[in-house]
């Protein structure tokens, strides 16, 4: 069927506020980063001197940006993991009913609304050697030896970036709440009358059907591990010495550092938005062919 | 799910367990707010909202904060539901590529684009207005309004086009009368999303908010802890400053749970 040009133009016009927002702030902004990774300059944006692919070169061969794309890639399968196991067998066991499982829903959905940041500042209060209320409690118990340097030594420092992810359940319970309520309880019924034990119904039949919250967990703590930013930049500073660094505290701590070299923050973000968009394409397929095989327009 | 699954001895064992680690779970909880009672104790509270901490006012902040993420969702409402119709019901050249360009542009991470946004808000004269952050944050969410606003308009049934259509309606009117009114549902979901997670924002206003007076409240208590000394009556203060940054959250929680699960699953689980 033939569009008419008329169509062609009204449906541009309704796309064109979006286009324009894109247009002057993504698009030119890609395009910014790539023409000024190629060049020498300062965030005053002057005398900037063109460099070709050395900017490029100095990031690749940085160990310390390799080790922060390692460490994006550890925090969140280390949030996957958590996200999958104590996630789901929270919000499976909440849905049994047991007393009080709408205070406990609500106790462990609380932390996901709150502003990261502010998670953070409480955990590296509460981490604190000397003082921190987590060290003091252990005092007080009597189990002294199990006081640690929770952030200022370096297996730690990566326990206690990972220890935030237990407390931010709320988003996977939230996606296997949604996921449960598509499951018919037939299934289970049946599984009940066959003898199925709890264990085994959870591990064989409960936990496969919740596929799709697995998959949208995975991919999208994946992605969400590229734009993180708050954790690692309030509780450890990507410290001891780089150990917990991710890629978005190494970029920030360029570009706030005094005459940093713009173009090579330029650099070091043009590969992890390239790493990034990868990872959005993979998920777009995932979801394109799930949708076709479901037989869903 | 209400079958009975597990035995009650099951349950019984279950119920001790979750508790247990709830109780570990308040901890962090318990860590604020018992340091925001030391020293002075509740006067801490008093003190936040009666005078300045060094020169910065915390109601201030939080009106900083409430500005930004009403502006940023109004636009994003807006920019994106008219954006959506048109992916959803019009039809126009390159549509899915310009849909999927969109979707992709839903991985860029904050931290990267932060330069070229400083440059071109310098250059418009936005840099550390509330502006900046408002434009930056809508631009930011907009692939995950499109995404979620055209997954409901592919639920509205295409034949009220038709029937409007004959009636002698234009398209504008289409969308204005008839899917827009119809999708106030999705239109709130997505308004408490974008409000909350714009409370929730750190790093925008950290970079583009300098100015004592433009700072919002996520950003202040950062500042305040570099201000503060380490006196412990200023660090009573400051953890009570934390508290009062949960409570948007509790609030939200409270009164809109319910949008935001519906909003973020039917923007992510199409089911």
């Amino acid at each position: 069927m033939k569009i008419k040009a008329r169509e062609h133009a009204t449906g541009y016009l309704f796309v064109t506020p979006l286009l324009v927002l894109f247009a002057i702030f993504l698009f030119y902004g890609f395009y910014f980063i790539i023409q000024t990774s190629f060049f020498k300059e300062t965030l005053s944006f002057r005398d900037a001197e063109f460099v070709g692919w050395e900017n490029y070169r100095m990031v690749i061969e940085d160990s310390r940006f390799l080790y922060s794309i390692v460490n994006n890639l550890v925090f969140s399968a280390a949030a996957i993991v958590i996200g999958v196991s104590v996630g789901c067998l929270v919000s499976v066991v909440l849905s049994i009913g047991i007393r009080g499982s709408k205070f406990l829903g609500a106790l462990f959905f609380i932390p996901s609304f709150m502003p990261l940041a502010l998670i953070a500042m409480v955990f590296s209060i509460m981490l604190e050697y000397r003082f921190g209320t987590l060290n003091q409690l252990l005092h007080g118990i009597g189990l002294d030896f199990l006081a640690q340097r929770w952030l200022s030594n370096p297996e730690m420092a990566y326990l206690s970036v990972i220890s935030i992810s237990v407390f931010l359940i709320g988003l996977p319970m939230m996606y296997y709440n949604a996921d449960m309520t598509t499951i018919n309880s037939g299934i289970l019924e049946a599984a009940v009358i066959d003898g199925a034990g709890l264990g085994r119904m959870m591990w064989n039949i409960l936990f496969p059907l919740l596929k799709n919250a697995h998959k949208t967990i995975i991919l999208s703590t994946l992605l969400g591990s590229f734009r993180e930013f708050e954790r690692i930049f309030l509780l450890t500073q990507g410290g001891p010495a780089g150990a917990t660094e991710n890629t978005s505290v190494y970029i920030y701590s360029f570009v706030r550092s005094a005459g940093a070299n713009i173009g090579f923050v330029c650099a070091a973000s043009a590969i992890v938005l390239l790493i990034a968009l990868s990872i959005s394409v993979v998920q777009m397929l995932a979801f394109r062919t799930k949708a076709r095989k479901g037989g869903r327009g | 799910m209400n079958i009975s699954l597990v035995t009650r001895r099951q349950k019984r064992i279950i119920t001790v367990f979750l508790y247990a680690f709830a109780l570990v779970w308040l901890f962090p909880f318990y860590t604020a707010i018992r340091n925001s009672l030391k020293v002075n104790g509740f006067k801490n509270y008093v003190d936040l909202f009666m005078g300045d901490l060094n020169g910065i006012s915390l109601l201030g902040t939080f009106r900083n904060s409430a500005f930004i993420a009403l502006g940023s969702t109004v636009i994003l409402l807006a920019v994106g539901s008219l954006a959506a119709f048109a992916f959803s019901k019009l039809r126009f050249f390159a549509k899915e590529a310009l849909y999927a360009t969109v979707l992709l542009c839903l991985a860029v991470p904050g931290v990267v684009i932060l330069i070229p946004f400083y440059y071109i808000l310098k250059n418009v004269g936005l840099y550390n207005t509330l502006w900046s952050v408002i434009l930056s944050e809508a631009v930011l969410t907009l692939p995950f309004a499109v995404l979620m606003m055209r997954n409901y308009y592919d639920n509205l049934p295409p034949e009220l086009m038709e029937s409007a259509s004959i009636d002698g309606a234009t398209k504008l009117q289409m969308f204005n009368r008839i899917y827009l009114p119809l999708s106030t549902p999705a239109l709130i979901n997505l308004g408490v999303l974008s409000i909350m997670w714009s409370f929730q924002d750190f790093l925008l206003p950290l970079m583009f908010l300098t100015d004592k007076s433009v700072l919002t409240a996520t950003v202040a208590v950062n500042t305040l802890k570099g201000l503060f000394g380490f006196s412990p009556a200023d660090y009573g203060k400051f953890n009570a400053a934390l508290v009062v940054l949960g409570m948007p959250g509790v609030i939200i929680f409270l009164f809109a749970r319910k949008y935001i699960t519906s909003g973020i699953t039917s923007g992510a689980v199409k089911d």
